[in-house]
This record gives C-alpha cells, structure tokens and sequence, in this order.
C-alpha cells in the first residue's frame, strides 16, 4: 500500500508539473467546447431561428406578383429587400454587388401565366363534369418560371428549403387562383370564403417526435452534442502527456532501475492508470459543469444531465479507462518521445474524426460508418448519445460498455507484451 | 539475513543478444567477496554494462549462472536479493521535473522504508554529497554533476550491501568526480561492497582494490590491483591493459 500511495504521490507531481500537458488535458477542451458550440450554434439559429434576408425583383405587371411578396412577408420567415431589376441577370448582379446570400426574380408574365394556367384547368374540369357545352381549347402555355439566385457558398440543402418554401406560397396563390376561376366558370362570382379557408388551411399537418425510451429527454441540440464529444476529445488526448511519460520513464533507465528494486510493475502502471483516470473524471466534471452552469448565461442551451447518474459514471468510466489504456499502449509502443507524441495525437485526431466528434457519423459513406465502429471515440460518443439524447437504459448502453472493455483489454495486453518483450516487467 | 552474505560467484556467464552475431561476454568466472571495492574494466562496448546487467538480475545469461551466497552456502534471491542491492545506472534514472528530496522518497518508499527513515537517510546522504541546498529544486535545473550525485544517492536510500555502479563519473568534472569516489571510499569502509564499471583506468587504479578486465567478452585479467600492477612489472593499469590486449 505504502508503494502504490507512493507510486501515486509521484503521478501526482509529476502531472502538475507538466503545465503544457495539464493545458492541453484541461485548457484546451474548455477553449474547444466554446468556439465548437457557440459556432454551432450560432449555425442553428441562422437556418432555424433567423429571418432569410431575400432581394426581390418583382416585375409582375398583375397582382400575383404582389401577393407572393405580401404572403413572404406575412410569414415572417424572410426580411425582404425590394429592389428594381429589370432581368434575372441585372438581379443576379445586384445580388453580387450588395454582397448578399440570396434573391427572388418574379417575372413579368407571373400573373398571366397563373391566371392562364388556372383558367385552362377550370375549363377543363367543368367541361369534364359536363357544366360546360363547348370542350376548351388546350392552350400551350409558355414556362415564365421564378429564378432563385444563392450565394455559392449557401449549403444546398439550405437553398432548397428557400425555394421549397416559395413554392409552398406559389401552390397556395394557384389553389386560391383556381377555386376563384372554377366558381366564376359555374357562373358563382365570389367564391365562398369558407371553401377556400379550409382548402388552404386544413392541410395534414406531420408531428415530429424524437424516438426516446423516456419521456424526460434533452432536445438534441449543439451543447448536447459537444460537450461530451469534446470532453471525449481531450480525454483521449492525455495521450500526449501520460504516453510521454511512459516513454521517458523507458528511456532514461528509471524502469530499469525500479526492476532491481523489491517492487511490482504493477504498482507502478496502476499508479499511472488510477491518475490518470481521475484526470479524466475531472475533466468530465469541469466541462459537463460548464455546459450546466456557464452556458445558459451565453445564451447557448443548457446540458441537461440523464436520468441515471449511476451510469452516467460507469460511461465515464469505461471512456476514461479506454482512454488510458490507449495512451499506456503509445506510451510502450513509441521508441522515443516524438514517435509518441505524433502518433498519439495523430491517431486521436483520426479517431475523433472518423468517431463522429466532428461531423456526425450519419452522413459518412457506409464504408466510412463501417470504419467508425472501430473508433473508440465513437463508442464514448455514442454511449453519451444514448445517455443524453435518448435516456437510454443499460440495456442499450452494454454494447457501448464491452466495445469500451474490450478496447482496453486489448491495449492493456499488447502493453503487457511489449514491456515483456523490453524485459521492463 | 544481509549479514550473512558471504560472496558472489559467477560461473561461466556468457551473453549474446538477439541479432547480433558476437557474444557481448564470452564465459566469465570469477567470484566477489563482501567488503571489496571491485572495478570492472575495459573501453567501450568491451561488455561491462552487459555484465553489471547480469550481475543485478536486469538480463539473464545466455549461459552460465550467477549465485548470491551465504556464509552458510545458501542462495539469496528473489525479493530477498533486491533488498540488498543498489542499483546506480550510467543514465540519469530518476524524475527530474521532481527534486531530489521527491525522488528520494519515492524510491525509498518502494524499498518500503518509513518516512522518518526516508527523510533521515535523504538528509544524510545529500549532505554527505553536498547538495542538501538543492534539496527542494526541481533536478532539470541541475548540472550534469549534480544530477550524478542524485542518481547515486537513490541507489543508496535503502543502505545496500552491494552497490552496482554503471560509470559513476561519466561526463563530470574533476571535483564533483573526487567527491563521489570519497563517497564510495566511505560507504565501502562502512561495509558496502562496490561493483563499479568504468573505462578510466587511472580512477579505478585508486578507488578499487580487486580488478576484473574485460576486452571484447573476455576476461583479459582478473585480481588484486597493486598485485596484478606488480606481476606484469607495469607501471600503471593503462600500461597493463595496453599489454594485456595488444596481441588480440
């Protein structure tokens, strides 16, 4: 016990005294979890909160044109900034010069191609249910599309919830277009009101619910994603800083020296372990009590905590155990301090990359979401996943708990041999 | 127990590492008796860290064997041998983002030494090496003298009775070189043993009292010092080993 306390105190010191490594363990997911979520964020809120700033060029010389632009605004989606453009392309350099994102061109012919359009179909409805004697003409309508102009550097699936929304607008205009024409066709002037209320108003509205295995569930959200994704990150980082050590210790003879000495290899790796496991548990707690406490005074959401604490820990456990088998495995594989701290960092960025830390694993190639199962960030995530986003029970989370325990079996073995090999143990 | 070790004997050792196609030592016999100052000898790469390596349990032999002995015949081992020996490598194997007073404790501790018996053998044994002022300084500010003074002192926390040292004065100056070997001259009259490797053969000529010279694996000489000075009529160890080995 004496030798393991010992062996503990040493720990101890010497990560205190590695100010580059504690920075990294602690400073560094702090500053990331920040600028992460806060861009993230401020992401969000642009596509779902913010209004969509639209140059509208409206050359209609009917009404229809008008009632786009009136229902636009009454949506309350879009601030619209009306300029006089003449052609699409005159549009399209206004939009350049102003330096904006996005612009609507509404042509000359807009209300008279509706109006054609809707006409032609009455016609032909009412002479189908035989309220009309004479088969109409069919006319060859001539296409005066909408033109949508966006910045290219708008995501696409951005712009096309832009034109998606017109388009909504545009069926609703030709709906109420069509009833009107279908009415006056019959020889009703004024259509009644009611009708067209709950022709255009009674749509099937979709429910949209998060699939949960509880009822209290955290909204998904970039706080609940990258606090623990971060956390994660840095976690697994103190490759850098326990790898080093171990590599050090290798190299300038101390294990040498301590394998004369009437001690267990043991004590020393567990010493090791038990640090730096704590360390991680810091970490965990630093970060998630940030996200807790100092978010919500940013104005970005707050994390909300699981249910089950108790295996919020043991997540926590079997990340950080992961994360120091993993450095332990570099620390006994590198040659010499360089070798450990390139390739630590190295692979923990491909690790986190191909985890879904980034970008979500999701909308990665299948070959790519096949690949990620062996990232073991991506079990600490999805374990969070399950734990935040899903409230999930045990039962979902034991296949996060033995890819987790078999990763560290795995690197504590290969430890264990290659220290074997070295005759360090 | 410790009192009883009596010598050490080393029976027909030799040692060649994997891929290599020469053996580092090539059937080394010759026994150290409790209380000597014993230099192991020879230029670089002759095999002297291999030896002091097999000498302290680190590697085994190829062949042969090596017996810690009693008075009464029986082997020491094990843990029990551990506990008896010090260990001081040619590299600086210690923390040095820690001071000496840290180091010292944790070594000490894993000897499993009380912390009163720490603090009182860390205090003596860096007065004794002149650098109780540096205690509380972290080591990487220290000179390559100094920091050979603290690696000597961690083989010493735990009083060994048999003390290896791998090139004790490597890459030190003169003075900080005497003060280690009067050091060594004084533990040794307190009844430690010395096991000392090293290739300057004018400071082993006056520190140790037993030779055993060693050139590519093999023994070349092996004895008292002055004697083995006297039966080849040289004047020095220089002259001797320069005699021994240029035939070879």
């Amino acid at each position: 016990m004496n030798k393991l306390i010992a062996s503990l105190k040493k720990e101890t010191l010497l990560l205190f005294s590695d100010k580059i490594g504690l920075s990294m363990l602690f400073l560094m997911p702090v500053l990331l979890v920040f600028i992460i979520t806060i861009i993230q964020d401020s992401a969000y809120k642009m596509v779902n909160e913010n209004k969509v700033s639209l140059l509208v060029s409206n050359q209609d010389s009917g009404e229809l044109g008008n009632k786009l632009i009136l229902l636009m605004n009454k949506s309350g989606l879009f601030n619209l900034e009306q300029v006089n453009a003449s052609t699409p392309t005159a549009l399209k350099e206004t939009l350049l010069a102003k330096n904006k994102l996005t612009a609507l061109f509404i042509p000359q012919q807009f209300s008279l191609q509706l109006t054609q359009k809707a006409a032609q179909i009455s016609q032909t409805m009412t002479y189908e249910l035989g309220l009309r004697e004479i088969k109409p003409i069919a006319l060859t309508l001539s296409e005066t599309n909408l033109t949508f102009y966006h910045d290219p550097i708008l995501q696409e699936n951005y712009s096309y919830s832009i034109t998606n929304v017109i388009a909504s607008f545009l069926n609703g205009i030709e709906n109420e277009l069509l009833i009107n024409t279908i009415y006056t066709e019959v020889g009703i002037e004024n259509s009644p009101e009611t009708i067209k209320q709950q022709i255009l108003s009674n749509k099937i509205g979709i429910n949209q619910i998060a699939a949960t295995n509880s009822a209290k569930m955290a909204q998904p959200n970039s706080t609940q994603h990258n606090v623990p994704a971060w956390t994660i990150f840095a976690m697994f980082f103190m490759v850098v800083s326990l790898g080093s050590n171990i590599v050090k210790e290798r190299l300038n003879g101390s294990f040498l020296r301590l394998k004369t000495m009437p001690t267990n290899y043991l004590h020393i790796l567990s010493a090791k372990m038990i640090i730096y496991m704590l360390v991680a548990f810091l970490q965990f707690a630093l970060i998630f009590s940030i996200g807790m406490v100092v978010f919500p005074f940013i104005n970005l959401p707050q994390l909300v905590l699981p249910s089950s604490i108790v295996a919020v820990i043991f997540t926590i456990f079997c990340c950080s155990l992961a994360a120091v088998s993993y450095a332990l495995m570099i620390g006994a594989l590198a040659k010499t301090q360089e070798q450990s701290n390139g390739f630590g960092a190295i692979s923990i960025i491909i690790f986190a990359a191909l985890g879904g830390i980034w970008v979500p694993t999701f909308v990665m190639p299948n070959y790519l979401q096949l690949i990620s199962n062996f990232s073991p960030m991506h079990w600490c995530l999805e374990g969070f996943y399950i734990l935040f986003l899903k409230d999930g029970s045990w039962t979902a989370l034991f296949p996060v708990f033995g890819f987790l325990l078999l990763f560290s079996a795995l690197c504590q073995t290969t430890t264990y041999i290659k220290l074997k090999i070295e005759k360090i143990i | 127990m410790n009192a009883d070790l009596s010598h050490i004997e080393l029976n027909a050792i030799s040692k060649q590492y994997k891929k290599t196609l020469t053996q580092s030592l090539s059937n080394v016999s010759f026994q150290i008796n409790v209380g000597e100052k014993i230099g192991i000898l020879g230029p670089n790469g002759a095999g002297k860290t291999t030896l002091i390596s097999i000498l302290c349990g680190l590697i085994e032999p190829t062949t042969g064997s090596v017996h810690y002995k009693k008075k009464d015949n029986q082997t020491i081992s094990g843990v029990d041998l551990k506990k008896i020996i010090g260990f001081v490598p040619q590299e600086y194997a210690f923390y040095h983002e820690l001071t000496p007073l840290q180091n010292l404790a944790y070594f000490g501790a894993l000897y499993n030494l009380t912390q009163q018996e720490i603090k009182t053998r860390s205090n003596q044994l860096l007065s004794f090496l002149e650098i109780s002022e540096v205690a509380n300084k972290k080591i990487n500010t220290f000179s390559g003298g100094m920091k050979r003074k603290v690696n000597l002192a961690i083989g010493l926390i735990h009083q060994p009775k048999i003390l290896f040292l791998d090139e004790p004065t490597v890459g030190v100056d003169v003075q900080t070189k005497l003060a280690i070997i009067t050091f060594l001259n004084e533990i040794n009259t307190q009844g430690t043993t010395i096991i000392y490797s090293s290739h300057h053969l004018a400071e082993a000529e006056d520190f140790c009292n037993q030779l055993v010279m060693i050139d590519k694996g093999n023994i070349v000489a092996n004895g008292p010092t002055l004697e083995l000075i006297k039966n080849h009529d040289v004047k020095d160890l220089q002259a001797l080993f320069i005699q021994l080995t240029e035939n070879k």
